[in-house]
């Protein structure tokens, strides 16, 4: 109770003027970040409604910072700040502060150039260093991504632009190479059409373009083979287990065997022994 | 009751104490009435998919023990209605045999499209219950990796007179007209078919889809496809039994036509 009767003392102690400025300073905050925040939301509901989600949130966050910035500018005109001053000041004090912040400008720099380059939107999937994850966010300092395991990665934009960026998931398919090893001595013929059989077979693997079947190289313990399947971006997980499962399973079923790395040795004075 | 043939299309009162069971070997689909539910079961579609496609009732006792069943809540207690629906993406047809097309020449072939199982309620105000594939069709892609489109891939014989394409209930004949309006040859190879833009209709012994005529006119230009509506005149009293899932509206055909640049490509 008493400090209620101390905010009513405090306000009879204002004058009259300061009363209706202070009102006119609140009704203008309130009123102002209502309409903007409502500004965005309508923006994005209806007119950017078919637009992606990157340019969706593009354009309201330039909705709120205007928005935002109209509103404190409304504020202090409200207070009596006269702006052309402060603006006059702002270029000295953005001097000061350029030279302080370089790696957040260069930040802000390089995000217009990812906003207008586009290698990757909200929703991507994209590879950066060892970092692999969705696009949560393209902002002016930094990209928020979210791993495979859930974790929360905040990377600069200064670092994507001079670092080498996969877009995983950009094109609508994509090929996985698995790469065998086939032991010496196995009908290559066999695992040839083997290999086409289990990509024909496996629901997850299109048909065309056709798998990729590639005898690569003579290996210590083996002719290496690369398989290469096309699949939908959306089927990678399914097609990455079965497959494995597949060709683990016919191969044992046809009896093909794997290279394995193995080595024979010859003993010198054994009478029988050839070199090898 | 036991239906053979298209008849497995009819109209159904499951009634409260019988499973109503559809047999398209390899795949079975049952479907019972509890209470105001339909409870929903299919045996996967695993193996060749031949055999006599059969409708019939059978009790509650021979019913499938499965945990796979499906319940789906609808108030009103009305018959249920089957329809064989195209499926939803494109399909890539690869005719078992290549065939050259000379210019100038033109040719009517018979493509075979296997059909989805649709279960609706009947009455004026339709409802869909479920619908699923009866055969699964391999997945395959049509045009160049980065603008083509997503489709199914299937070898069929290219018929190229209706009496030998077999009577089924699970198969709906695509009439294609192609005529090679160009100076080079068409080599016949492989059709991308929007099955989705088509409706199926019900004749006495099949079942068949819209009528498709193509004007291929060389490879640098685009080939033109119109899709004839209403049934086609191979069978009297043709009645639609399920329409297109995207009617060709001016966009679809369009789109047809990009991909059908492809056409002459292959």
């Amino acid at each position: 109770m008493a400090f209620f009767s101390m905010i009513g003392a405090w306000f009879r102690s204002l004058s009259p003027d300061v009363l209706t400025k202070g009102l006119r300073v609140g009704l203008t905050v309130v009123l102002g970040l209502f309409l903007v925040r409502l500004l965005a939301v309508l923006t994005q509901r209806s007119i950017m409604r078919r637009s992606t989600p990157q340019r969706q949130m593009i354009a309201r966050k330039a909705i709120s910072y205007t928005g935002f910035l109209l509103v404190l500018m409304a504020v202090l005109g409200e207070l009596g700040v006269k702006l052309t001053a402060l603006l006059g000041a702002a270029g000295i004090v953005g001097i000061a502060v350029g030279f302080a912040s370089q790696t957040s400008v260069s930040n802000i720099i390089s995000g217009l150039f990812l906003i207008s380059e586009k290698p990757f939107a909200v929703g991507d999937v994209i590879r950066i260093g060892t970092t692999t994850g969705i696009i949560q966010s393209i902002d002016l300092l930094s990209i928020k991504i979210r791993t495979f395991d859930n974790l929360f990665v905040r990377i600069p934009n200064e670092k994507i632009l001079t670092s080498e960026v996969t877009n995983i998931t950009r094109f609508p398919i994509r090929r996985m190479d698995v790469m065998l090893s086939v032991a010496y001595g196995q009908d290559l013929d066999r695992v040839h059409s083997l290999l086409t059989d289990i990509a024909h077979e496996n629901p997850w693997s299109l048909e065309e373009p056709e798998p990729v079947i590639l005898f690569t190289e003579f290996k210590e313990s083996g002719v290496e083979v690369l398989f290469g399947l096309w699949f939908t971006k959306t089927d990678f997980l399914d097609l990455k287990n079965s497959i494995i499962k597949d060709i683990t399973v016919r191969f044992a079923a046809e009896g093909l065997l794997f290279g394995w790395p193995n080595r024979r040795v010859t003993i010198a004075n054994d009478p029988g022994a050839t070199s090898g | 009751m036991r239906r053979t043939g298209v008849s497995v299309w009819d109209e159904v009162d499951l009634g409260q104490n019988r499973c109503a069971a559809w047999r398209f070997p390899p795949r079975s689909i049952f479907v019972e009435r509890v209470d105001n539910e339909y409870h929903v079961m299919s045996t996967p579609p695993e193996g060749t998919c031949a055999g006599e496609s059969r409708f019939e009732f059978i009790s509650r006792g021979e019913k499938p023990r499965s945990s796979a069943w499906r319940h789906y809540l609808h108030t009103e207690t009305v018959p249920v209605q089957p329809s064989p629906v195209l499926p939803d993406r494109p399909v890539v047809v690869r005719p078992d045999r290549a065939l050259t097309l000379l210019p100038g020449q033109n040719a009517l072939f018979f493509l075979e499209i296997p059909v989805w199982f649709r279960l609706s309620t009947a009455g004026a105000r339709p409802t869909r219950i479920f619908e699923e594939p009866l055969c699964v069709l391999s997945k395959t892609w049509f045009g160049d990796p980065i603008t083509g489109e997503l489709c199914y891939g299937m070898a069929t014989r290219l018929h190229q007179g209706i009496d030998s394409v077999a009577h089924s209930a699970r198969i709906a004949i695509c009439p294609l007209a192609i005529t090679n309006d160009s100076d080079t040859e068409l080599a016949f190879e492989k059709i991308c078919l929007h099955a989705e833009n088509l409706s199926v209709f019900r004749g006495g012994k099949r079942l068949w889809a819209n009528r498709l005529n193509v004007i291929f006119k060389g490879s640098e230009q685009a080939t033109q496809i119109e899709i004839v509506h209403g049934p086609p005149g191979f069978e009297r009293d043709l009645v639609e039994a399920a329409g297109a899932r995207e009617p060709a509206s001016g966009w679809n055909i369009r789109k047809t036509f990009g991909v059908l640049k492809y056409f002459a490509d292959f």
